[in-house]
């Protein structure tokens, strides 16, 4: 360790959430020890100090470079360059070493943070330190989530020639994008860019895809993963289905879809969708008389291909050896029935925005018309053809997004989304009135502002306020809101409400976090190791998160994250080389890999 | 017109309640889902902006306050936890203040320092003036057989300050009451017109209609009986409670005041007296209105109790004293014990009038006045509204 003796470290506390978990005394007498550093200005109880005053200490002593430490240091980079100025210093060298992103990493803050002032000492790279070679590094990546993530990143990784296991939950890749319409804002048709995509991952050699199955336990380290995966029985064979349907045709039992968000119904023995991939059936046992009663066989009857059908196919759990992961878990909807004044569950035409979503696509319930939702024979709500069309809808922004008594983050999607989907009721009825109720509209994306100008002018009339509540009277609903840019307030009489309810972590999402060893931030979305330079890696080595498990986002930003992901596993595949646990990086080994 | 606006005004209103003014994004929501809310009177967000903006001028020439009645549906739906109805309560005593000439109100709303000195002299002069009358009132303590009524058994209250006849002790009690009720009333009826002129002459925007002077004067009598507008609120018991506490109140204050010569009588009536079943109404009323506030201030469950200003626990504090001791005064004279009669009557005045002097004109019960006059202005601008067509509930266009 060569040092200069003309460095001076400034430690900085910006008071914000996370400084608590650093020890500044501790640090401070950790700097104090070493030779290297010339002069420490505490900062960690605020600055005591003028620009002046430092200027003139500044001029006194002679120093290169000076590390700014602590959370948020940037805050009073400023500070010190204008002091340098001053005290005619302009080439003295500033170096931030900032703890926040590294905060969460609880009991082990404190460690952290002593060996990024000493990488700033040394001119290194905090991640140059975090990587290591590693000769017996697994080839094979596990890919948790089949969504437009991890589609994305599977595709890249196999392209690059490796092997990839793409585990799913459902019965079907695809997630939530195949159950789009269109997307935002080239209105581009999501079955149509998103399905080839499915079929290719199908068909690629390095690709295995593993469906209706679920992660149960991760063991090993980064490079070498063992993880347990829960399959759980199709009851159809794989590789005999044909996919020919009779099955379905004749199965007694009806549930939810949940393809369609509950907009239709489904047998239960099934397909997801038409395109789906694998295009397989698969019988879900909760719903499945013979699995729940014992008696039926129906579908064992009717199918062409002997054996295809194992009714008594029993759950397996196997295991596989991996040596990164990429997390693309995805989200779940806000379920807006928790938000008593929209009525949501209660009058019927109040939907989600994904119910809407199925109800207008063309491979939905009533092959894209929009109609009332109404009772079948059996009792259940459901929509079909002939129930009549809504004359006015309205869509209400920011359901359970951007609300302290829900989740106070802005879900970034719903504002674009809502845009789209006033566009496609105007495509399809033309006289209807479309109201969108927004707060503040989110336009943020490449053409976006030029999206919501369109549908402004396509008639849709845009109301600043957000409605307050729903009541039904005569069958219609009425909206009470402030109009604010008017001052009024309005009651408004609709047929048809859509809800833009926000994204929030799948219910899942905490223990996934304990199994890999992830963090989440307060909302629960899981965090990345830097939120401005290294967003797919996680504090744990080997492990990438991707999509919107890290945080809501669009599909053009999925995409991208995803590639990046998939970008960092082939590094590590190329170099041999894996990142470290966060948490297993120790002081000394900092200290003597700076030398 | 042109708005000056003052920049200090947020931290200005920090000290009569609500601490942040910043958490607002101006969604609408609170406005939307008052029941109370209608165009041209939209709150509480039009006047959180105002605050936020520091548009002192706009803010003073603002009713509505005073027209919500803090049900407190708003803050539990607001989506940044703003406390919109917390910001009304403000706002509310911020606008006693403004309404003020005497400044006082200002000065008991932002210090504590001011607002207790002030009971404690008046407490301490109140007891003095009894004093003057403590060695020969010794009496009572000596000699309490003479002060009591052989019939009844109980005390004979108007012959206990030695010096006096009971005439003559009403008569002093009385004239004191009417004094006192004038000082308060001129206080209140001088902001009241100060309140006139910041809403009504002030705001250029409306021009009343002179008939509607007449036509809407109905409202205040109505108003302040009955708050009609507080029973639209969706909590009905709220209303409940409020009105229990107001006419108990109504019914004391005229009772002590206006017809004390017949109420403050040596004579113990039976307990179906007409006059003792008034008193037990309104005791009842204030009673179960102090102990319900008091439980809710300190369980913080309900909105309108989460947050207390120090001048609402001291009217509580004040309230429930002169209750209390009103009641003990009334069991001791019952049992005939002159001496505890004697000092708790002395309590009883030295803790009403400071609270009346402070609470009626300058702080929390001047709104006995402001709320139906703020209805009636509203009424009158209404009339304006009318006129030029800016009414109804719209529809979006």
């Amino acid at each position: 360790m060569k040092g200069t003796s003309k460095t001076a470290v400034c430690l900085y506390n910006a008071g914000s959430k996370k400084a608590g978990l650093f020890n500044f005394k501790e640090i401070k007498d950790f700097l104090r020890l070493i030779p290297e550093i010339r002069t420490v200005w505490d900062f960690s109880s605020g600055v005591q100090i003028t620009v002046k005053k430092l200027s003139e200490q500044l001029k006194a002593i002679d120093i290169e470079k000076i590390i700014i430490a602590g959370d948020y240091p940037g805050e009073i980079k400023d500070m010190f360059r204008q002091s340098l100025s001053l005290a005619g210093k302009d080439d003295v060298k500033i170096v931030l070493a900032d703890f926040a992103c590294y905060a969460s990493l609880n009991g082990h803050s404190t460690e952290m943070a002593k060996g990024l002032i000493l990488c700033a000492l040394n001119d290194k790279d905090y991640e140059e330190i975090l990587f290591t070679d590693k000769t017996d590094l697994c080839r094979e990546t596990l890919v948790i989530g089949g969504g437009i993530a991890g589609i994305q990143a599977s595709l890249e990784i196999a392209n690059g020639g490796n092997k990839v296991y793409l585990l799913e939950k459902t019965g079907t890749i695809g997630g939530h994008m195949a159950m789009f319409d269109k997307t935002f804002p080239t209105l581009d048709c999501a079955a149509c860019i998103l399905t080839p995509k499915m079929v290719e991952v199908g068909q690629h050699p390095n690709i295995e895809i593993l469906t209706y199955s679920e992660l149960t336990s991760v063991n090993g380290g980064p490079g070498n993963y063992t993880v347990k995966i829960h399959k759980k029985a199709r009851r159809v064979n794989l590789a005999t289905c044909i996919g020919c349907g009779t099955c379905a045709e004749k199965c007694p039992s009806k549930s939810p879809s949940e393809f369609d968000s509950g907009t239709s119904l489904r047998k239960a023995i099934y397909i997801p969708f038409p395109q789906a991939v694998p295009n397989k059936y698969l019988i879900d046992a909760e719903h499945c008389t013979y699995v729940q009663s014992g008696k039926c066989r129906v579908c064992e009857k009717v199918c062409p291909v002997p054996g295809c059908i194992n009714l008594d196919e029993q759950d397996q759990d196997v295991e596989l050896k991996v040596g990164q992961i990429i997390v693309a878990t995805g989200f779940q909807l806000f379920n807006p029935s928790k938000v008593e004044q929209f009525g949501y569950g209660k009058y019927p035409n109040v939907l989600t925005s994904l119910e809407f979503e199925r109800l207008i696509n063309a491979a939905g319930p009533t092959g894209g018309n929009i109609t009332f939702r109404t009772q079948d024979k059996k009792g259940n709500w459901v929509f079909e053809n002939g129930a009549g069309e809504p004359q006015s809808i309205a869509i209400i922004h920011c359901v359970g997004s951007r609300d302290e008594n829900y989740h106070a983050y802005c879900s970034k999607v719903c504002c674009m989304y809502s845009l789209k989907l006033a566009h496609l009721v105007k495509e399809k009825l033309h006289h209807a009135d479309v109201f969108e109720y927004y707060i503040d509209m989110r336009a943020f994306g490449k053409g976006y502002e030029e999206f919501y100008q369109r549908i402004k002018e396509e008639g849709v009339k845009m109301i600043r306020g957000k409605t307050a509540k729903i009541t039904e009277k005569n069958g219609k609903l009425i909206l009470r809101s402030e109009d604010i840019l008017n001052e009024k307030i309005i009651e408004q009489e609709v047929d048809m409400v859509i809800l833009a309810a926000g994204l929030e972590p799948r219910e899942d999402a905490v223990r996934l976090a304990e199994m890999l060893g992830l963090t989440t931030d307060e909302h629960g979305w899981f965090n990345e190791a830097n939120y401005n330079f290294d967003p797919v890696n996680t504090f744990s080595g080997g492990i990438m998160v991707a999509g919107v498990c890290q945080g809501p986002k669009d599909i053009p930003d999925t995409v991208a994250q995803a590639s990046a992901a998939a970008s960092r596993v082939l590094q590590s595949l190329i170099n041999n080389k894996v990142a470290k646990n966060y948490k297993d990086i120790t002081l000394k080994e900092i200290e003597t890999r700076l030398g | 017109m042109t708005y000056r606006i003052d920049p200090n005004l947020k931290t200005d209103l920090k000290k009569y309640g609500a601490k942040d003014w910043n958490e607002c994004f101006h969604c609408g929501n609170c406005t939307a889902i008052c029941p109370l809310t209608e165009n041209n009177f939209l709150f509480p967000r039009k006047s959180i902006r105002q605050a936020q903006m520091g548009l002192k001028q706009k803010l003073s020439a603002n009713l509505d306050p005073w027209l919500c009645y803090f049900c407190g549906e708003c803050s539990t739906t607001c989506p940044r936890n703003a406390n919109p109805g917390e910001i009304m309560m403000t706002l509310r005593r911020y606008l006693t203040s403004v309404y003020d000439w005497t400044g006082l109100s200002k000065r008991f709303y932002t210090s504590k320092v001011w607002e207790i000195s002030f009971i404690v002299v008046f407490f301490v002069l109140i007891v003095a003036a009894f004093g003057i009358f403590l060695p020969p009132a010794a009496d009572i303590f000596s000699n309490p057989s003479n002060y009591i009524d052989p019939n009844s058994g109980g005390v004979l209250i108007n012959s206990l300050v030695p010096g006096l006849s009971n005439i003559q002790f009403v008569k002093v009690i009385e004239t004191g009451d009417l004094i006192m009720a004038a000082i308060v009333a001129t206080l209140l009826i001088s902001n009241i017109l100060r309140m006139f002129y910041f809403t009504i002459i002030k705001d250029k925007s409306v021009r009343v209609p002179f008939y509607a002077y007449f036509t809407e004067a109905w409202q205040l009598i109505f108003n302040f009986v009955s708050q009609p507008k507080f029973s639209k609120c969706d909590k009905k018991s709220y209303w409940l409670g409020h009105f229990l506490l107001m006419s108990g109140y109504t019914i004391m204050f005229i009772v002590i005041v206006g017809l004390l010569p017949r109420f403050q009588i040596e004579e113990v009536k039976p307990w179906y007296n007409w006059q003792r079943i008034l008193g037990y109404y309104a005791t009842f009323g204030l009673l179960f209105f102090i102990v319900y506030s008091i439980i809710g201030r300190i369980r913080k469950k309900e909105i309108k109790f989460k947050f207390s200003h120090e001048t609402d626990w001291l009217f509580l504090i004040m309230l429930g004293l002169t209750t209390i001791t009103g009641i003990l005064i009334h069991f001791f004279r019952i049992g005939g014990l002159p001496g505890a009669t004697y000092i708790l009557y002395v309590i009883h005045l030295a803790v009403l009038v400071p609270m009346i002097i402070i609470e009626v004109p300058f702080s929390k019960w001047s709104h006995l006045a402001y709320r139906p006059f703020a209805v009636y202005f509203s009424k009158l601008k209404k009339a304006w509204y009318k006129k030029q067509n800016h009414l109804e509930v719209s529809v979006a266009a």
